[in-house]
């Protein structure tokens, strides 16, 4: 069978999966951004450099665990920049400010400031990133990488094709809260959802246009459906319900609305624990977002719940990757299929197999995929 | 008077928790005795957070007002009127930059009256154990966001038993990503997914030594 062949083979599974209907079998995606240069022998510091490395580093990673139906975030281009512009932070890079082997680190703290809110308010905030972005990053760095990315992105997403492998994601648009949250950083964010709430949610408000926009021109640039909608320090477990439904949840259903109706999928890429709010899930249109969590969520909950309205890519923990056994991921994988059965589940990494997962770990995961991922 | 305070404290009104903490203070009441319903606003945000009515947004929120109003006290209070409930070292384990959920356990220990020895982030194995033997803390709190915390926790426990002092110390980790399973791998003693329970299981703790 041709690449080609075969990436319709999986594409079409794939979304099946997405679409709640029966497969074949289980498909099975990759996430591991630091795991990958580091299965194949590349320095992080290497792989932060250079920009055509994450390819290289996801695809040999890839074809030489076997199996995969495809990657879960089109990795393209240098991490860092990237990272800093999710997280509006600085990062350590590693080779530069940390060890070369060592993994890249957010420093979280408060460069955004206060009386930012007023200038987004004012201003609008691609004028704000604009005075922004020089707090956390040499410009010249960024707008290379950038640059680099707007030329190569469509050659990237070939490459992962020629090898059969379907891009399930290519862009993220994350909710005001995580953006705001990166930038102040959590704490003081925290301050400011109890000090200023009015100002913070009207900043919130600005923003949103801004969020959906640019994440629907890369879809329809590239082609690739599938969005994440981030969720990291907005989850149920850390904020109240009074601020959740206040500064999270309406910003996730207006985006995952006007996603869906641009006729794209959501992926809500959510770390940490949302179990207590599985339920809202239900608020969204039906089979055509997919929950992504990273082990945390409570997965019975989330069939019992949304099962017959969402699928869910995920969700073997990080922690498991790099502290458990091969036995552990093989039960962990055994017990999903057996929970999911033949409708709704697509097999991946929760969040990120992290940069210390056992290789053996990771093989256990592809090996388990193929044992009983077979449920038709 | 000091029922408002701690109903101001466990109800998260900063404007008012400081206005009264200063208003007392200017009446000439006991500094203690007003850290006191500091404290017990505080133990009410730790039942609400265990009852689930408060989160971690509200832990962050507790802990900033309680160190504020212990910044107005701190002038007029005997050092030792503070940390008279046991000795607790933490830190953020070598590699891992993270602190914000540790700030959030030191927050409510120092409210729940513990003396706490803060080594920050990225903190060597060697720093912890030269923190335990300086203080002869009973408790040694590591946390870590990333997994690569996982193998640095566990170099600081056995960094603990190579120098005699894991039987004197009782251990806990926490972080983002910690399970049972990284307890087991680190060799710590207990494991916590959120702040409240590294507090519960000091007391448990220094209860068992007092026995």
């Amino acid at each position: 069978m041709s690449n080609e062949a075969l990436y319709q083979e999986r594409f079409n599974r794939i979304q099946k999966a997405i679409n709640l209907e029966p497969v074949d079998r289980v498909p099975v995606v990759f996430m591991g951004v630091a795991f990958a240069p580091r299965y194949i022998g590349m320095s992080i510091a290497d792989f932060c450099a250079d920009p055509e490395a994450t390819v290289k580093a996801n695809l040999a990673t890839m074809d030489k665990l076997g199996g995969f139906d495809g990657i879960n975030l089109a990795g393209a281009g240098r991490i860092t920049p990237l990272l800093t512009a999710m997280w509006l932070s600085r990062l350590g890079v590693p080779g530069r400010d940390l060890p070369p082997d060592s993994l890249w680190q957010v420093r979280e703290a408060e460069v955004m400031t206060v009386d930012d809110y007023d200038f987004i308010i004012n201003n609008g905030w691609q004028a704000f990133l604009g005075s922004y972005m020089p707090r956390v990053i040499d410009m010249a760095e960024f707008g290379e990488a950038m640059g680099w990315l707007m030329a190569n992105m469509g050659s990237c997403l070939s490459a992962y094709r020629e090898h059969g492998y379907v891009s399930v994601c290519v862009t993220a648009a994350s909710p005001p809260y995580e953006c705001f949250c990166g930038g102040r950083s959590m704490q003081k964010f925290i301050f400011d959802l109890h000090r200023i709430p009015d100002k913070v949610q009207a900043a919130m408000d600005k923003i949103m246009p801004d969020i959906i926009g640019p994440a629907i021109g890369t879809a329809s640039a590239t082609g690739i459906k599938g969005i994440w909608v981030g969720g990291w320090r907005a989850a149920s477990a850390l904020l109240s319900p009074k601020l959740w439904d206040r500064f999270a949840w309406p910003y996730y259903v207006k985006i995952v609305n006007a996603l869906v109706e641009a006729g794209l999928t959501p992926v809500l890429h959510w770390d940490q624990d949302w179990t207590r709010d599985l339920a809202r899930l239900r608020e969204l249109p039906a089979k055509k977002c997919v929950l992504n969590p990273d082990g945390m969520t409570n997965m019975r909950k989330f069939k019992e719940l949304v099962g017959d309205r969402m699928a869910m890519m995920g969700d073997v923990p990080a922690s498991m990757f790099a502290a458990g056994t091969p036995d552990d991921i093989y039960k962990y994988v055994r017990d999903l299929v057996r929970l999911f059965g033949s409708t709704g589940l697509i097999l991946c990494p929760g969040c990120d197999a992290p940069i210390n997962t056992k290789p053996e770990n990771m093989e256990a995961f592809v090996a388990a995929a193929r044992e009983y991922g077979k449920v038709a | 008077m000091s029922d408002q305070l701690t109903t101001a404290m466990a109800d998260l009104e900063e404007g008012t928790v400081l206005k009264l903490v200063q208003q007392r203070l200017d009446a000439g009441d006991n500094p203690l005795a007003i850290l006191t319903s500091c404290r017990e606003g505080m133990t009410l945000v730790g039942k609400r957070f265990e009852a689930c009515e408060y989160y971690v947004s509200e832990l962050v929120m507790a802990g900033e007002i309680f160190k504020q109003a212990t910044a107005l006290l701190s002038s007029r209070l005997k050092s030792d009127a503070i940390g008279q409930r046991g000795k607790v070292v933490i830190g953020t384990v070598k590699g891992d930059i993270h602190d914000i959920g540790k700030d959030i356990v030191v927050n409510l220990l120092k409210a729940a009256n513990y003396d706490v020895r803060d080594l920050g982030v990225d903190v060597p194995p060697q720093k912890v154990v030269d923190a335990v033997k300086e203080t002869g803390a009973t408790v040694v709190g590591l946390s870590g966001l990333l997994t690569i915390a996982f193998d640095s926790m566990k170099e600081t426990v056995n960094a603990l038993a190579a120098a005699g002092l894991r039987p004197k110390v009782k251990v806990m980790i926490g972080g983002g990503s910690i399970t049972e399973t990284v307890q087991r791998y680190t060799g710590a003693d207990a494991w916590g997914t959120d702040a409240q329970i590294a507090v519960s299981l000091c007391n448990q703790w220094i209860k068992e030594v007092a026995k």
